[in-house]
This record gives structure tokens, sequence and C-alpha cells, in this order.
């Protein structure tokens, strides 16, 4: 189904070519933007759903799971618009207006494969607000090295690194903690279990 | 639940199944009767799934990376040749923040307990204009309240704002005001969500070492004085002299 072009935009994606992931922004990112704007949400909204979508995207790229059945493009805005369509329902900003739906935006498993997408993402954002350092160790951590194999790469003694890894851990889960979005994820995730 | 570096290092244990054969029963039948630790437990493992895909977060930062370049470059196209007053603002604060620390700095010499230290290099973060995510008269407000030491009344109003609208700025005002009140781990959170691609990195990192500082914790205090010294920005000089003082002790 996809053409020369959407391959080598997709091949672009998923190696994280510059040029091409800039391309992709600058040709649909303006139309994202004034959909989430026309639909109560700002320029950070905006830009946090085309970010979600296109990383939610990659994934699938590097899983071999993307099946684009119309164009890549209609395919990426059916994410978007139901990444934002999830969290103006969480915030009960969500009226079902029939501007915001209409068929080709309708698509089942997308919407219950955003959901859970959008928890490991809370993770990853708030991951990436860490500084450099925690970062780095935690990682490390989850790459599953020994503190000891940890202790060695970074210089740390032990004893500080197991603190630092602690710091930072905790760090991470109250920031994540504080965010509503957790919350409300969180209630979604227990009215689904 | 109180968070500990030993509950933590359990749960770990527990979840990589690298527990004493001992501490891993008593840890299962704690687990089984105590309902917040189930929850502890659970979070930890989604954090570990969540966060073990180093390629997606790899290529989530690639993405930020490049996204905050795009906006750079639509900036530097569109902005106004000669020189701009936000900029000159900007100078002018740093120009403040060096002068202040200069005229603090001699009086330090022999006066070197963590504390003393700190007390002798800490200057606040100085007021520049900030309104995105508080309407105008709120802005007025807090700066108004921040310029007059007002940190308690300061926290509460930036403690309003949202997630999604808080900025770096704020949050650097934010950790001053809880460094200024007694709430140091809050302080270094707030320092710690300024990105390090972030143009306020230097200053939240300056104002980390000296919460590590305040916290007594000199190890970690030398080893960010030690990036900002590599950095070699405007906190460089301070930096490398608050590091000598320290490797003295």
């Amino acid at each position: 189904m996809s053409t020369t072009r959407e391959r080598k935009i997709m091949e672009g994606i998923v190696t994280g070519d510059r040029q091409v992931i800039k391309e992709f922004y600058t040709n649909n990112y303006p139309y994202i933007r004034k959909y989430i704007i026309q639909n109560s949400g700002d320029e950070t909204d905006a830009e946090d759903v085309f970010q979600d979508a296109i990383i939610m995207m990659y994934q699938k790229l590097k899983t071999g799971t993307l099946e684009v059945h119309s164009s890549l493009r209609t395919y990426f805005y059916a994410i978007c618009k139901n990444i934002w369509r999830n969290r103006l329902r969480r915030n009960k900003k969500f009226v079902g207006s029939s501007d915001m739906v209409n068929a080709e935006e309708i698509d089942v498993s997308l919407l219950e494969e955003i959901e859970q997408k959008e928890r490991e993402q809370l993770y990853q954002r708030y991951f990436l607000k860490l500084s450099h350092t925690c970062r780095e160790l935690l990682t490390m951590v989850f790459e599953g090295k020994t503190m000891r194999e940890i202790s060695d790469m970074t210089e740390y003694s032990s004893g500080y690194a197991r603190k630092k890894k602690f710091d930072c851990k905790k760090s991470l889960m109250d920031m994540i903690e504080k965010d509503s979005a957790y919350h409300e994820l969180t209630m979604i995730k227990k009215d689904i279990f | 639940m109180e968070r500990t570096q030993e509950l933590f290092e359990k749960i770990e244990g527990y979840l990589a199944n690298t527990l004493s054969k001992e501490e891993g029963i008593a840890f299962r039948k704690e687990l089984a009767v105590n309902k917040e630790l189930q929850v502890e437990v659970e979070k930890h493992r989604e954090l570990h799934d969540a966060l073990s895909d180093t390629d997606t977060l790899a290529f989530a930062e690639k993405i930020r990376k490049i996204r905050k370049e795009m906006i750079q470059e639509e900036a530097d196209t569109t902005a106004t040749s000669g020189f701009r007053f936000s900029s000159f603002l900007k100078i002018a604060a740093s120009l403040v923040l060096i002068i202040s620390l200069g005229t603090l700095l001699w009086q330090v010499s022999r006066h070197d307990s963590p504390q003393d230290l700190y007390t002798a290099y800490y200057v606040p973060y100085p007021v520049e204009d900030v309104t995105r995510g508080v309407d105008q008269k709120e802005s007025d407000e807090f700066q108004k309240k921040y310029r007059e030491k007002k940190y308690e009344e300061v926290s509460v109003v930036l403690e309003k704002i949202s997630e999604d609208t808080m900025d770096e700025r704020h949050r650097l005002y934010l950790g001053n005001s809880y460094l200024n009140i007694g709430r140091e781990q809050d302080a270094l959170l707030q320092f710690q969500q300024i990105s390090d691609t972030s143009k306020y990195y230097e200053h939240a990192s300056w104002f980390r070492a000296l919460t590590y500082l305040k916290l007594e914790d000199t190890e970690a205090s030398a080893l960010i004085l030690q990036k900002i010294i590599t950095y070699n920005g405007i906190y460089a000089f301070n930096a490398k002299e608050l590091l000598e003082k320290l490797e003295k002790k």
C-alpha cells in the first residue's frame, strides 16, 4: 500500500534520520497543531501529542507491527487525533462533537494500544527530565547491570552508587505521581483489569 | 508507604530474583498481606518495563532535540537584528549574579563548613519577567514576593501552576524558594527536572550543587561542580573556587 516516498519516510523514522524527521514535522505539524488548538488544546498539547504519536509509530516500525491501510499521513493523523481525544476524555473535556469524529479516526485496536502506550510514554517523558547523571545511572540499572558493574563503570563507590540510584529512582517516581495524567491512567487500568 | 533505600533494594531484589532464599520467603510473606507493598512493587515493575526499552528512549530524546533545533532555527530566522531587550535583561541578570557572588566571596576564606560555604556562595536566582503559565497579575505578584524574599508565599503561587505549563524558569524560582524555606529535597526535584539541553541547565546545576552542599552531601556537590567547570560557563569560576575549598576539607 505504501508509496516509495512513504517507505523512505518510514525508513528515515526507524533509523532516526534527522532530515527525514525534520521534513515530516514541517509537513505535518501545522495540521495537527491546528486540529488540537481548535479542539480545546494549546501549543504545548500539540507538541506533546505529535511527539508521542511519532514515538508510537517508531515503536511499531521497529517491531514490524505497523499496518497502514490508507496513506501514512492518514494513519499518523489518526494516531494523533485518537491520542488527543483520549486525553480530552480523561480530562472530561471531550464532548463528542461531530467535527472531531469521523470514520477514518475510529480504530478500536489502536485506541486500546494508545491507552497502554500512554503510561509508558509518561514514564519515559519524566525519565528524560532527570539529570544526565541520573539518566545514565538508571539506564544501567534498567539494562540489568549489577551494582558492582555500575560502580566500576561510573567510578562511584558502591555505597554512593546505591544511594544515588535510590535518589534518582525516588525523584522519578515522585515526579510521575505528581502528574494528574498518571492518576487518570491508573484509574483506567483499574477499570480495564 | 515511606520510600527508603532499603525498601527499594528489597523490591528490586525480589523482581530480579536475587534475594537470598530466606529474604525471598520473608518478602513474599509480607507481600501477600501488605496492600501498600503490592502497589509499590507493581509501580517498580511497570517502571522497569517501560524504561528498559532503551531504543525508544534514545529515539524520544532524539526527537526532542530535533524539535528544539527546529524551534531555535525558526526563532533565529524571525528574530529581528540588533540587540533585543530580553537579551539585555538576561545579560543584566547574569551580571547582577556575578557581582553579588563576587562581593560575598571575599568574606569566606576562613569559614568553610558545608553550611558556611553554602551561605557564602548562595545568591537567589535573579528575577526576570516570567509570564508563561501564570496570568500577568499572578506573575507580578510572585515576582514582587520573590524580590521581597517572601519565599513561602512564592512557593504557594508557583505550586498552583500545572505541570504542563510549568516552564524551566518557574522551576528555578520554585527551587530557590524551597531552598530558602528548608525544603531541600523539593528544591532538588525542581532543579533535576531542568533538562541538560536547556539554556537554564547551567543555572540548575549550580543550584543543585548548592542544595547538596546545604544537605552536607559534599560528594554529590563536588561531582556537579566538576561538570560545571568542564562546561566553562558563567558559574565555572565560582564552581572551581568552591570545589577547591571542598577538596581542602
